[in-house]
């Protein structure tokens, strides 16, 4: 099924390029239709490119998707659930309390998902002191201006 | 200009001054600790670093400065070859072999041919900077909007043609990495596209925030798909030295993409990222054991490794000939050195020749101080290997999403890096090249904007195309590169049937 | 010994001095500033905004003319429009650097936020922009280009960076309007950085470009190529040579000018403090030091005149941009 979704998708995304690119908005300076020419463009090679994909993997009727049945078994959709949850929280948090306890906490949060709970104290013990010696190096040494 | 034997012998006696031996030192481990930083390449690691050169002597300034550069460089190729996250455009050809040689084990060789490799290349540009620095930055000027559109088309051409028989896949990767280029501003007409009314995207969509998102965090997404396997014996980190048989094979790449990525340096707003991979694709394609490339070849790290710091010190050139910027990182470096009161232009060669042939061979040195550094430290690095990936790889994750604040000083960025780790793990558990997309987003709003111009400069596609000879010469060589892969196995075909029926 | 215990008591004597001195000079202001200031820096580092404000903050504190400590923070992104929303929430101790983005932005439709909503507290440098033509073009002076203008306004390609309705492109948008040429159909090619622009007018892409005159001098003064008018109202020291807009017959005069802005609702003391604060600032050698290397020129007007000069620019980039066919 994957080898079918894969070229389809790309064509619906070259359609929907094509659509936002032809409702762009006209320039009141020089050729009006100028900003759409290259979107155009890129859209219609895509959508041949989708095509042609699509129809390669139809003639080829065979495929190795190794990769797509690791999700199916083991904890890696869990893994890639929780660390996605885990960027998101980041980066909501990391203007609100600021960048040292956002990333501790973003960093303690990826260890105890991989590393396990076992190792509690090591966990917490890596999260603080790699947090604390970034925020300084960026912060202190580099001037970088961290919330 | 003329190249006068005595000035640059004074200059050379400047640079091995200890104060200035000091800053190519400073600058060189500084740049390679940073440039190692997944996201902060070359250009960010001046602009972090500028501070400390505030008071100082315009000359030891530059010099401190290119020693980041090019330190920065060599830092970039060893987190792409450890650890599969390039730091900056002109670091990720290493990736393409580099990281499948640390894979097999060679990692201590593959860092080591990457520091010679860029000695090399590096000392090529140095000497051609010498000889050709101020013919060399005339001719650059010849190219105009309809040069430069078809020279990346041609490089595109030539990085979609790599995904042998599967180049419809290079197709389409390389078109999402235009779309992705089309976000922002359009400069020709001051029409927005695609932002979505987010001011932050009014500037376009950064593309290391992409590299960052697709190598780093989509490699380690990536990995977790296969963290539950067991381990297997612990991965050795091979020799440290490489062999006499590595060094044959390599050899000549590496000495004949110097010249290339010099050249393609001196071309303003060509860069980096632009000559590592034209170097990558000339080498496999005329390589004896192309099926080899992508699966750690040594050449195939060699080459681009050449070439990108070849294209470090050809980007001077423009810089300090006529004061030009050529590149993201010349534009910092000129920004610098104009607030410590050096005017660069022109007459900067004429003006103030000791300075520039300091600073010429404070290159040569700086490259050899880099080599030592890089190798005595091929130790320590491949410990990162021993590291329990369960703990490596959160903490890089968080050096990602640092990397990727420093860029634009904004969460939104953060979105950004999150989608296309996910873009990232997803091309590659569907088998796509990545180069192209990444590739796109680096050139592709230079290649509309000159595209745009172009139309204005010429009246029709037939005039683009045969603007100039430049333009002709290119025009030929992207159709042959997009010829090649067909044309090859044609004949291979055709040397089977032979052989095939010879049996017969 | 005497003499160390008399230079003991001497010093101390001193400080005490110093201190009720400083102590009642401080009388109106001992309020403020409270704690540490930030100083916005609307662009990433490496930038000339940037650097504008790193330098502003030594100055400060080498010259000892702020007590508290002042930290640049860099808030880039929308042409200044973020790290000005963020000075509009902000307490008199933020302060941001501006320049004329900060109105044509809004006049461009790309931001809702107007100059009236902040204090405007100082004009500190200004650049003049200037117009140079390639070698071996066939427009001798500026006149000349302005002529073929008006002739056929398509007929000439001029470079402009970093994006339309800035600085560069306005101020020969005026010159050209006031010359009468009809502005809507120039035929303007724009480009990533001033550095490209140099470029492509040394290589002959472009007939003409505009750019800072700190950009342009040095191939100026190589003949690489010819800056035939600058938007400065006299003649500049390092370009003898060069007429100025008005020398031209086109009465016109354009700073591209950088400045101090303050959040909103600053009272009259704090006003007063920076005042003197910047005023001292701009006397100092290291900042006519900054200058000089930077190619700017002094352009320092306090409080009240910057208030004054932003209304007047204001009006003139309104009409500007109305005409131009920029406007949204």
């Amino acid at each position: 099924m994957v080898r079918y979704i894969t070229p389809i998708l790309a064509t619906l995304v070259g359609v929907i390029m094509l659509i936002n690119a032809i409702n762009l908005p006209k320039s009141n300076l020089g050729n009006p239709n100028g900003p759409m020419y290259f979107p155009l463009l890129i859209a219609i090679i895509l959508i041949i490119s989708g095509i042609v994909y699509f129809l390669q993997e139809f003639k080829a009727r065979v495929n190795d998707f190794a990769d797509f049945r690791a999700l199916r078994i083991g904890k890696s959709p869990a893994y890639l659930l929780v660390s996605l949850m885990l960027m998101l929280i980041y980066t909501v948090l990391f203007d609100r309390i600021g960048f040292l306890y956002s990333t501790i906490l973003f960093l303690a949060g990826l260890l105890f998902l991989l590393n396990g709970r076992k190792k509690w104290m090591s966990n917490i013990i890596i999260a603080v002191a790699f947090s604390f010696v970034t925020w300084y190096a960026f912060g202190t040494l580099l001037q970088v201006s961290l919330p | 200009m003329g190249i006068d034997v005595q000035t640059i012998l004074d200059g050379f006696f400047t640079t091995i001054q200890p104060m200035n031996l000091f800053w190519i030192a400073l600058g060189g481990f500084l740049g390679t600790v940073v440039g190692m930083l997944p996201g902060l390449g070359p250009a960010t690691a001046i602009a972090l670093l500028i501070p400390i050169t505030f008071g100082m002597e315009p000359t030891s300034a530059l010099i401190l400065m290119a020693a980041i550069y090019y330190g920065a460089m060599y830092g970039g190729s060893r987190s792409s070859i450890l650890l599969n996250t390039p730091g900056d455009g002109s670091a990720i050809a290493a990736t393409f072999d580099g990281y499948p040689m640390a894979q097999k084990g060679q990692a201590g060789q593959a860092l080591a041919i990457s520091a010679i490799a860029s000695l090399i290349g590096g000392l090529i540009a140095v000497v051609g900077f010498i000889v050709l620095a101020k013919p060399l930055a005339s001719f650059a000027l010849r190219f105009g909007p309809a040069e430069y559109f078809l020279l990346m088309i041609f490089t595109l051409s030539a990085i979609v043609a790599l995904a042998k028989g599967q180049m419809v896949k290079g197709f389409i990767s390389m078109c999402i990495g235009l779309m992705i280029s089309t976000v922002g501003i359009d400069l020709q007409t001051g029409v927005y596209r695609f932002t979505m009314g987010n001011v932050h995207l009014s500037e376009g969509i950064d593309f290391l925030v992409v590299i960052i998102g697709i190598y780093a965090v989509g490699e380690v997404l990536y990995n977790f798909l296969s963290i539950n396997k067991p381990v297997g014996e612990k991965k050795s980190v091979g020799k440290i030295w490489i062999t006499k048989e590595q060094w044959k094979r390599s050899k000549w790449p590496i000495i004949r993409n110097g010249p290339v990525g010099f050249l393609i340096g001196v071309l303003p707003g060509a860069g980096g990222a632009i000559a590592s991979m034209l170097s990558y694709s000339l080498e496999k394609q005329i390589s004896k054991q192309p099926e080899e490339f992508g699966e750690g070849a040594i050449e195939g790290l060699a080459a681009p490794e050449s070439s990108n710091n070849a294209a470090a010190v050809g980007a001077f050139i423009p810089m300090l000939a006529m004061g030009i910027p050529g590149s993201g990182t010349t534009a910092v470096i000129l920004g610098a050195i104009v607030m410590l009161g050096l005017k660069p232009g022109p007459l900067l060669f004429e003006n103030n020749p000791d300075m520039v042939w300091t600073f010429v061979n404070s290159m040569f040195i700086g490259n050899l101080f880099l080599v030592i550094l890089n190798i005595a430290l091929v130790g320590i690095l491949v410990k990162i290997l021993d590291t329990p990936p369960r703990v490596l790889y959160p903490v890089i994750m968080m050096l990602a999403f640092i990397g990727t604040y420093t860029l634009g000083y904004s969460t939104v960025d953060f979105l950004i890096l999150i989608v296309f780790g996910f873009v990232g793990l997803f091309m590659k558990m569907l088998n796509f090249p990545v180069a192209p997309l990444i590739l796109a987003v680096i050139v592709g709003s230079d290649m509309e904007q000159n595209f745009r111009m172009s139309l204005i400069s010429y009246p029709n596609a037939i005039g683009i195309l045969t603007a100039s000879p430049i333009t002709i010469a290119l025009v030929i060589m992207t159709i042959v590169s997009l010829g090649f892969p067909f044309l090859s196995s044609w004949l291979m075909k055709r040397k089977a049937g032979k052989n095939n029926s010879e049996a017969m | 010994m005497k003499k160390i215990v008399g230079v003991a008591a001497l010093s101390f004597a001193l400080i005490l001095g110093a201190c009720s001195s400083g102590n009642a000079g401080e009388k109106d202001d001992s309020a403020y500033p409270k704690k540490n200031l930030e100083f916005i820096a609307p662009a990433t580092p490496g930038g000339g905004w940037d650097a504008t404000a790193r330098a502003i903050q030594k100055i400060m504190k080498e010259e000892e003319i702020i007590d508290q400590s002042m930290t640049v923070i860099n808030k880039p992104g929308g042409n200044g429009e973020v790290g000005w929303q963020y000075l509009s929430k902000k307490d008199a101790h933020t302060l941001a650097i501006d320049s004329s983005l900060l109105i044509t932005n809004n006049l461009l439709g790309q931001s809702d936020l107007t100059y009236e909503e902040f204090t405007p507290l100082a004009t500190l440098t200004t650049e003049w922009i200037s117009v140079a033509v390639k070698n071996g073009s066939p427009y001798e002076t500026a006149t000349d280009l302005m002529e073929q203008l008006k002739k056929d306004p398509a007929s000439v390609k001029i470079g402009i960076a970093p994006g339309l309705g800035n600085n560069d492109h306005l101020s020969f948008v005026k010159a050209a309007k006031t010359f009468g040429v009809d502005i809507t159909k120039l035929n303007f090619l724009v480009y990533e950085s001033g550095g490209d622009v140099m470029t492509s007018l040394l290589g002959g892409h472009v007939d003409a470009a505009t750019m800072a005159v700190s950009e342009s001098a040095e191939q100026h003064l190589a003949g690489k190529f010819k800056i035939v008018a600058i938007s400065a109202d006299e003649r500049l020291e390092e370009l003898p040579d060069v007429p100025t807009w008005t020398e031209e017959g086109v009465d016109i005069v354009f700073p591209h000018w950088r400045g101090i802005l303050g959040p909103p609702d600053m009272t009259e003391d704090e006003i007063t403090y920076w005042n003197e604060a910047f005023s001292e600032m701009v006397e100092t050698d290291s900042w006519k030091q900054l200058l000089e290397n930077n190619g700017w020129e002094d352009f320092y007007q306090d409080s009240a005149e910057t208030t004054q000069f932003l209304k007047e620019q204001n009006e003139m980039y309104t009409e500007l941009i109305d005409e131009s066919g920029l406007q949204k």
